[in-house]
C-alpha cells in the first residue's frame, strides 16, 4: 500500500509540475512566435452572440459561417452565444475567454447596451478590433468612457417607422393601438419603440399602452391577452420583434379577434413570413439578419487592412408585406 | 498515509483533481490558446460569485435541505447595492452592507419558515426564488443599472497578481467555510443533522436553530455573490443568476456532497466549480455549438457523480485495501 | 359464556390442520426453543404469552415472513416450508398484521381489490370494484361507509376491519389475527367475532393472539400458552381459568438467576416529582416520585404507554396535562419539557428504544456517535473541537463499557447491536446527567452485552443517579430495578418494591386495565368521531 500511495502522490506532483512548466513555456513561445505567425496565419475572428436558441441569431451565426467558408483563406471564425438573452455575466465571460485566446477581431451582439461596454473597451485596448452589431452600445457611455467602437447595423428607428407607417395606412386617426417592447434597457428596443411611436403620432393614432415582453413569445402572448381584454376596441399591436408578434397573434386568435386586430413585427423570421403571407400579420421589417454579422466581419477586415478611422455603418433595411413577399 | 497528509488535501479530493487535470489536458490538446496564464486568470476571475454561492449550497445540502433561491437572491442583492450607489448615492461600503443584509434576511426567512413549521426547504426556497426575483425587478425597475467605476475594485484584476479582489475573498470564504465544517462544533452538528435529524434532537441538541443558521449563511453568501457579480459586470442586472442555483447544485454534487445530507466538503465543491468553469471556458474557446456544449456539460456532471459514487471502492482497490476507508468526516 | 356453547364440537375430533414440530428460531438470541404446536381445522386457537414469549415470531414463521432455524411444519399432512409471504398465501395461510398494510390515499375499494384492480387492459373498472367492495364492507358491518372514501379518512379500528375483510374475502384455510380488537368498538368486535365464527364453521383454523382474557374466553376454543419461546400448555378454554393462564405465562421464578445484586444504596432523595401527567392516546394521570440512587423499572405490555411516558419526561413528546417538579428548585415550579434540549438542560437523558432510526448516526463513526452530546465541552472559545481529547475520551469510555471495535473511525453501522447500544449509552454517560432514562436497553442485544448493560445501569444508581428503565422483559426489570411500576392501557396498575416482586403479580397488573369493564383506550374516541361518512 505505501508504494501505491506514493505512486499516486508522485504522479500527481508530476502532473502539477507539468502544468506549471507548460504554462510558462507556452507563454514565451507564443510571444516569440507571434510576429511571424501573424503574417501567414489567417485572421482570427470571434463572434459573440446573444441567445443561440433564438432563430434570428442562429441565422446570423449561420450566415457568418457560410461567409467564412467562402473566405476560408482570409479568416477563421469562432461563434459563441449565451443561454438566454439576458445572461450578462455569461456574455462577459465569453468575451474574456475570446480575449484570452488572442483573437484579432471581436464582433459582439451585446446583451445589454451598457454593461458589456467595460469588457469590450478592455478588448479594444488589448488591440483587438471590436465591432458592435445588432444592439448599439449606449452613446453617452461610449463618450464618457472615451472609447470608439463602431456599430455596424440597421437603423432600427428607421425600420420601425417604416413598419409603423405601413400600419398607419390601414388605420384612421384616433384608433387605438398597443406596443409590445423588447428588454427595456436594450438600445435596439428603445429605437424600435421610438420608431413605432413616431409613426403612430404622425398619423394621430392613440397608443393606449407600451409594455415590455423581454423579446419572448410566451411573455408577449400573456401580455397581449391582457391588453386585448383591457381594450375591446384595440385596432393593432406593434411588436418590437417577430417572436413577440407571434405571441400577439396567438393571443388574438385565442380571443377570437383576428378580424379586428392587426399585428406588425420586426426581423422577418421565417415563421413571421408565413404569418404575413396568411394575413395574420400585416408587416414586418427585414434587416437582413443573416447578413448582419457578415457586415460586421467585413467591416472589421476592412479596418484591419486599411487601419482607417472607425465610424458607424448603416446596413440596409426593407419593409416586408404580403405584396412584397408575393413579388 | 503520511504522504497524503503532507499534501494537505482531503483524501477524496484526489478524484476531482484528476478530473480537473484531465479536462485541462484535454482542452490544452484541443486548443492552441487554452493553456496559458491569461486563460487561467480570466477563468478564475469569473467564478467568485458561483464559488461563494456553492459554499452556501454545500452547507444547505449537508443538513439535508436545498436552497433554490440563491440565484434570485444574488440578483436582488446586486440590485440593491447597484440602486443604493447609482440612485441613492450611498457610499459603496454601506451599499454593500445593505446588499449583504438583504441576502441574510432572505436566508433567515427561508431557514425559519422551513425548519420552524417543518415545510420542505424545496418549497419554501422555491417561493423565495420568485419573491427575490420580483424584488430585483422592482428595485431596478426591470432595467440593468450601470454603475461603472465605483465597484470596479471588486472585480478588476489586482495589478501584479492578476486575480481579482473578489476571487481572493471567495477563496478565503472557501477556506473559512471548510475550516468551520471540519474543525468546529457547528460543522459537526451540520453533518449530524444531515445524517439523522431526529437522533440529534433526541441527543438534546436543538436542530432548528442550527438549520436557521445554515440558511442564513447561504443567504448571506448569495448576497456576497451578488456583490461579486456587481463588481464583475460593473452593473446590476435584474435577470442575473437565472438558473444559477442549478449550476451551484451541479458544482456541489460534482464535489461529492450528498443530496440527502450528512456528507460533503466545501473544498470539493470549489473543485466542482472549477470543473464547471474549465468546461465552459474550454468549450467556448473551441467554439463548440451551444447544443453540444449543453450535452457535454450534462454528461460531465453525470460522469463526475458516477465517478464519485464508485470512488470508495476504486480507491480501496488502488490502495490495496478491501474496505474500511475512513469516512469523510473522520479525516 | 353462552357463545362458546355454540361451539359445534367436541373439538378433539377435528383433524389437524397445521402441525409444528420442534421449531427453533434464533435472531441475536434464541427466540423459539424446540416449540411444538398443533392447530386443528375449524377451531379458534388463542395464543397467549407475555412480551417476547415468541407468539409473533411463531406466527411470522407460519405466515412465511421468517424462516425457522430448525424444525418442521406440516400443513394438511404435507411438509410446509414457505419461503415468503406469497408462498404462504398460495397455501391458503393469511395473517392480519398489527401494523396495517394499506395505501392511505387510495379509496377503500381500491385497497380491497388492490391485487386485482383493472381489467386485462389495465383499466380500472370502478363499477366492479364498487360492487365487490360494498359486499366486503357488509361482511364486517361497515355498510355505513362508501367504498370511495380514502383509507386515511377512517380510524384505525375501521382500517383493521377492512384489512380483515380483504383477507377473509379470499379462499383461506388458516387465518392468523394479531390483537385485532385493540382499536375496535364493542359492536365492531361483535361483528368481527361473528365473521371469525363463520370462518371457523367453514373449517378454517384460526390463530388468535390477544392480551384480553375476556375476549379469549368469549371466542376461543382452545388456548396455548407460550413462555420463553416454548409451549407450556394447550388446554380447552372450558378447562382453564384466568388465574391458571397467568400462572402459566409467568412460570417459575427459580429457573432464572438474578445475576446482579442491588448493592448498597446511597442515601436516596427525591429528584423529580411527576404529577397527573397525561398524554392523549398514550397514558393518563401518572404520578411518580423519582429518587436518586434508585433504579425504577416500568413494566407493562407493548403499547401500554411506557415508551410515550419516557419520551414525555425527556421532552421528545410534549404532555397534554400534568407537571414535573425538580429538586433543583425545591419542587417549586411546575414544568413540562417541551423539547429534548429542555430535558437535557433539566438533567434528563434518554437512551431511545429505536436506536437505529432515532439514536445513532448510522453512517458516521463510533467516535462521532459517542462524542455528539458532549461537543460543547470539547471546544475552545472559537468553537473548534479538540479532536485529540475527543478521541481520548471516546476511546476511554468505549473501553470502560467494553465496546468492541476495530477502528473507532469506522461507521457504527458495522458494529453489532450490543455494541451500538453501548455506544448510545456511552454518549449519555459522558453527559453525566442526574436522571437517566432507558427504553428497552437490551433489545436485540446478545446475552453478554445484556449483562454488561445491566451492570452499567446498576452502577449509575450506585453513583447516585436516578435511573428509569422500561423493558418488556419482566425478568430484566426484576433484575435491575429497585422498584417497579406497571402501566396497563396507559394507566398505573401497580407499584412493587423489591420485596414484593413476582412475575405473576407484574403480569397480572399489566393486564389489569385491558378488560372490558375498564374505560376503553383513547383511540375509540376517534372511532366515534368518524362514524359519520365523509362522502
Amino acid at each position: 500500500m505505501p508504494f501505491k500511495m506514493h505512486f499516486l502522490r508522485f504522479g500527481f506532483l508530476l502532473l502539477l509540475s507539468l502544468i506549471i512548466a507548460g504554462c510558462d513555456s507556452k507563454n514565451t513561445s507564443e510571444t516569440s512566435a507571434n510576429d511571424s505567425a501573424k503574417e501567414d496565419k489567417p485572421v482570427r475572428v470571434a463572434l459573440v452572440m446573444k441567445s443561440l436558441a433564438n432563430e434570428f441569431f442562429i441565422n446570423m451565426a449561420k450566415g457568418a459561417e457560410r461567409h467564412q467558408e467562402e473566405h476560408a483563406d482570409e479568416y477563421t471564425l469562432i461563434v459563441n452565444g449565451i443561454r438566454n438573452e439576458s445572461d450578462l455575466a455569461q456574455q462577459v465571460s465569453l468575451i474574456e475567454q475570446m480575449m484570452a485566446t488572442q483573437v484579432d477581431v471581436l464582433v459582439i451582439a451585446p446583451a445589454d447596451s451598457k454593461s458589456i461596454l467595460p469588457v469590450a473597451k478592455r478588448a479594444a485596448e488589448q488591440g483587438i478590433v471590436v465591432i458592435n452589431i445588432d444592439n448599439k452600445f449606449d452613446v453617452e457611455l461610449l463618450e464618457k468612457m472615451n472609447v470608439a467602437i463602431p456599430f455596424v447595423g440597421p437603423d432600427n428607428l428607421e425600420g420601425a417607422r417604416l413598419v409603423g407607417e405601413r400600419l398607419a395606412q390601414e388605420l384612421t386617426a384616433g384608433d387605438k393601438v398597443a406596443i409590445i417592447g423588447g428588454i427595456p434597457g436594450a438600445f435596439n428596443a428603445q429605437q424600435r419603440q421610438k420608431g413605432f411611436e413616431e409613426a403612430m403620432n404622425a398619423a394621430g393614432i392613440e397608443i393606449v399602452t407600451v409594455q415590455s415582453a423581454d423579446w419572448e413569445q410566451a411573455k408577449a402572448a400573456t401580455i397581449a391577452a391582457a391588453i386585448l381584454s383591457e381594450n375591446p376596441d384595440l385596432k393593432a399591436i406593434l411588436a418590437a420583434n417577430d417572436s413577440m408578434a407571434l405571441g400577439a397573434v396567438a393571443a388574438i386568435r385565442q380571443a377570437g379577434r383576428e378580424s379586428d386586430v392587426l399585428v406588425v413585427g420586426f426581423d422577418n423570421i421565417s415563421a413571421a413570413q408565413d404569418m404575413v403571407k396568411k394575413g395574420a400579420m400585416l408587416a414586418t421589417a427585414d434587416q437582413f439578419g443573416d447578413k448582419l454579422a457578415v457586415f460586421g466581419i467585413e467591416y472589421a477586415l476592412q479596418i484591419l487592412k486599411t487601419g482607417q478611422a472607425e465610424a458607424d455603418k448603416k446596413t440596409p433595411i426593407e419593409l416586408i408585406t404580403a405584396e412584397s413577399l408575393n413579388q | 498515509m503520511p504522504g497524503l497528509k503532507k499534501l494537505h488535501l482531503p483524501w477524496n479530493s484526489l478524484g476531482l483533481i484528476g478530473v480537473l487535470i484531465a479536462l485541462i489536458l484535454f482542452f490544452s490538446f484541443m486548443s492552441d490558446y487554452f493553456f496559458s496564464t491569461v486563460t487561467f486568470r480570466t477563468l478564475v476571475n469569473q467564478i467568485p460569485a458561483l464559488t461563494v454561492i456553492s459554499v452556501g449550497m454545500t452547507y444547505v445540502l449537508l443538513i439535508g435541505g436545498i436552497d433554490l433561491s440563491v440565484g434570485s437572491v444574488m440578483a436582488l442583492s446586486a440590485a440593491v447595492v447597484g440602486v443604493a450607489i447609482a440612485d441613492f448615492h450611498l457610499p459603496v461600503l454601506i451599499a454593500i452592507v445593505c446588499g449583504l443584509a438583504v441576502g441574510f434576511i432572505f436566508g433567515v426567512t427561508s431557514g425559519f419558515v422551513s425548519s420552524h413549521w417543518k415545510i420542505p426547504s424545496f418549497v419554501v426556497t422555491l417561493g423565495m426564488l420568485e419573491i427575490a426575483r420580483g424584488g430585483s425587478y422592482l428595485v431596478t425597475q426591470s432595467e440593468t443599472k450601470y454603475i461603472g467605476d465605483p465597484v470596479a475594485f471588486i472585480g478588476d484584476p489586482v495589478p501584479v497578481v492578476g486575480i481579482s479582489a473578489a476571487l481572493i475573498a471567495a477563496v478565503s470564504v472557501v477556506i473559512v467555510a471548510q475550516w468551520l465544517l471540519s474543525k468546529t462544533i457547528f460543522g459537526r452538528y451540520m453533518i449530524a443533522i444531515g445524517t439523522n435529524e431526529e437522533a440529534v434532537r433526541l441527543a438534546g441538541i436543538n436542530p432548528v436553530s442550527w438549520k436557521i443558521v445554515v440558511f442564513a449563511i447561504a443567504g448571506l453568501l448569495a448576497g456576497l455573490g451578488g456583490v461579486f457579480q456587481l463588481g464583475y459586470l460593473q452593473s446590476a442586472d435584474p435577470n442575473a443568476g437565472i438558473g444559477l442555483e442549478l449550476s451551484a447544485i451541479a458544482a456541489v454534487v460534482i464535489g461529492g456532497t450528498s443530496l440527502s445530507g450528512g456528507r460533503g466538503s466545501v473544498v470539493n465543491s470549489f473543485f466542482g466549480v472549477l470543473i464547471i468553469a474549465v468546461m465552459q471556458t474550454g468549450l467556448a474557446q473551441l467554439g463548440v455549438s451551444e447544443s453540444s456544449k449543453r450535452i457535454i456539460t450534462g454528461l460531465v456532471i453525470i460522469a463526475a457523480v458516477l465517478f464519485d459514487q464508485y470512488r470508495e471502492p476504486l480507491a480501496a482497490r488502488l490502495s490495496g485495501k478491501n474496505k474500511r476507508i475512513p469516512t469523510f468526516d473522520d479525516n | 359464556m353462552t357463545e362458546s356453547l355454540s361451539t359445534p364440537v367436541n373439538s378433539g375430533d377435528l383433524p389437524v390442520l397445521l402441525d409444528v414440530k420442534a421449531l427453533d428460531k434464533t435472531f441475536a438470541v434464541p427466540v423459539l426453543k424446540n416449540l411444538s404446536f398443533q392447530l386443528r381445522k375449524g377451531e379458534i386457537h388463542a395464543l397467549m404469552g407475555s412480551n417476547g414469549a415468541g407468539k409473533s415470531t411463531l406466527c411470522n414463521i407460519i405466515a412465511g415472513i421468517h424462516q425457522p432455524t430448525a424444525g418442521e411444519m406440516y400443513f394438511l399432512g404435507e411438509k410446509y416450508t414457505p419461503n415468503d409471504v406469497k408462498a404462504a398465501e398460495e397455501a391458503g395461510i393469511r395473517m392480519v398484521m398489527q401494523e396495517l398494510n394499506l395505501f392511505p390515499t387510495l379509496s377503500i375499494a381500491e385497497n380491497l381489490c388492490f391485487k386485482n384492480l383493472g381489467n386485462k387492459f389495465g383499466i380500472i373498472d370502478s363499477k366492479r370494484l364498487r360492487e365487490r367492495a360494498t359486499k366486503l364492507l357488509d361482511l364486517v358491518g361497515l355498510d355505513d361507509v362508501t367504498p370511495e372514501t380514502p383509507m386515511e379518512d377512517l380510524g384505525v379500528g375501521k382500517q383493521q376491519l377492512i384489512e380483515i375483510a380483504s383477507v377473509i374475502s379470499e379462499p383461506i384455510k388458516l387465518l392468523i389475527v394479531d390483537e385485532p380488537t385493540a382499536a375496535l368498538t364493542d359492536p365492531q368486535i361483535d361483528l368481527l367475532f361473528e365473521q371469525l365464527r363463520k370462518l371457523r364453521d367453514q373449517g378454517v383454523g384460526i390463530i388468535y393472539i390477544s392480551h384480553r382474557m375476556d375476549e379469549i374466553q368469549r371466542i376461543a376454543d382452545r388456548v396455548s400458552v407460550l413462555r420463553d419461546g416454548q409451549l407450556v400448555a394447550t388446554e380447552d378454554i372450558k378447562d382453564i381459568d384466568v388465574e391458571t393462564i397467568v400462572n402459566l405465562m409467568s412460570g417459575d421464578l427459580d429457573s432464572h438467576s438474578i445475576s446482579i445484586k442491588p448493592g448498597i444504596r446511597p442515601p436516596k432523595s427525591c429528584v423529580l416529582r411527576v404529577r397527573t401527567l397525561s398524554k392523549v392516546g398514550a397514558f393518563e394521570d401518572i404520578n411518580l416520585d423519582i429518587y436518586s440512587g434508585e433504579v425504577l423499572g416500568i413494566g407493562g405490555l407493548i403499547g401500554s404507554g411506557r415508551t410515550e411516558l419516557l419520551r414525555t419526561l425527556f421532552g421528545a413528546d410534549v404532555a397534554d396535562a400534568g407537571s414535573l417538579r425538580f429538586a433543583s428548585d425545591d419542587f417549586l415550579f411546575p414544568r413540562l419539557m417541551r423539547s429534548p434540549e429542555e430535558g437535557v438542560a433539566n438533567g434528563i437523558g434518554l437512551v431511545v428504544e429505536d436506536r437505529k432510526s432515532q439514536g445513532l448516526l448510522l453512517q458516521k463513526s463510533l467516535l462521532r456517535n459517542i462524542s455528539l452530546s458532549i461537543l460543547p465541552q470539547l471546544t475552545n472559545k472559537f468553537a473548534v473541537v479538540d479532536k485529540q481529547r475527543e478521541h481520548d475520551i471516546a476511546v476511554e469510555i468505549a473501553q470502560r463499557l467494553a465496546i468492541k471495535f476495530d477502528n473507532i473511525r469506522a461507521p457504527i453501522a458495522s458494529l453489532s447491536g450490543g455494541n451500538q447500544q453501548k455506544a448510545l449509552i456511552a454518549r449519555w454517560l459522558l453527559r453525566d446527567l442526574p436522571i437517566l432514562l432507558f427504553d428497552e436497553p437490551s433489545r436485540g442485544v446478545d446475552a453478554r452485552a445484556k449483562t454488561r448493560i445491566h451492570e452499567l445501569i446498576r452502577e449509575q444508581a450506585l453513583k447516585g443517579k436516578a435511573v428509569i428503565v422500561v423493558s418488556s422483559e419482566t425478568q430484566e426489570l426484576m433484575t435491575v430495578s429497585d422498584r417497579i411500576i406497571v402501566l396497563s392501557n396507559g394507566r398505573m396498575a401497580g407499584e412493587f418494591d423489591r420485596a414484593s416482586f413476582s412475575e405473576e403479580k407484574l403480569l397480572e397488573a399489566s393486564f389489569r386495565f385491558y378488560n372490558k369493564s375498564s374505560p376503553q383506550h383513547k383511540t375509540n374516541d376517534k372511532e366515534q368521531q368518524d362514524v359519520s361518512p365523509t362522502h
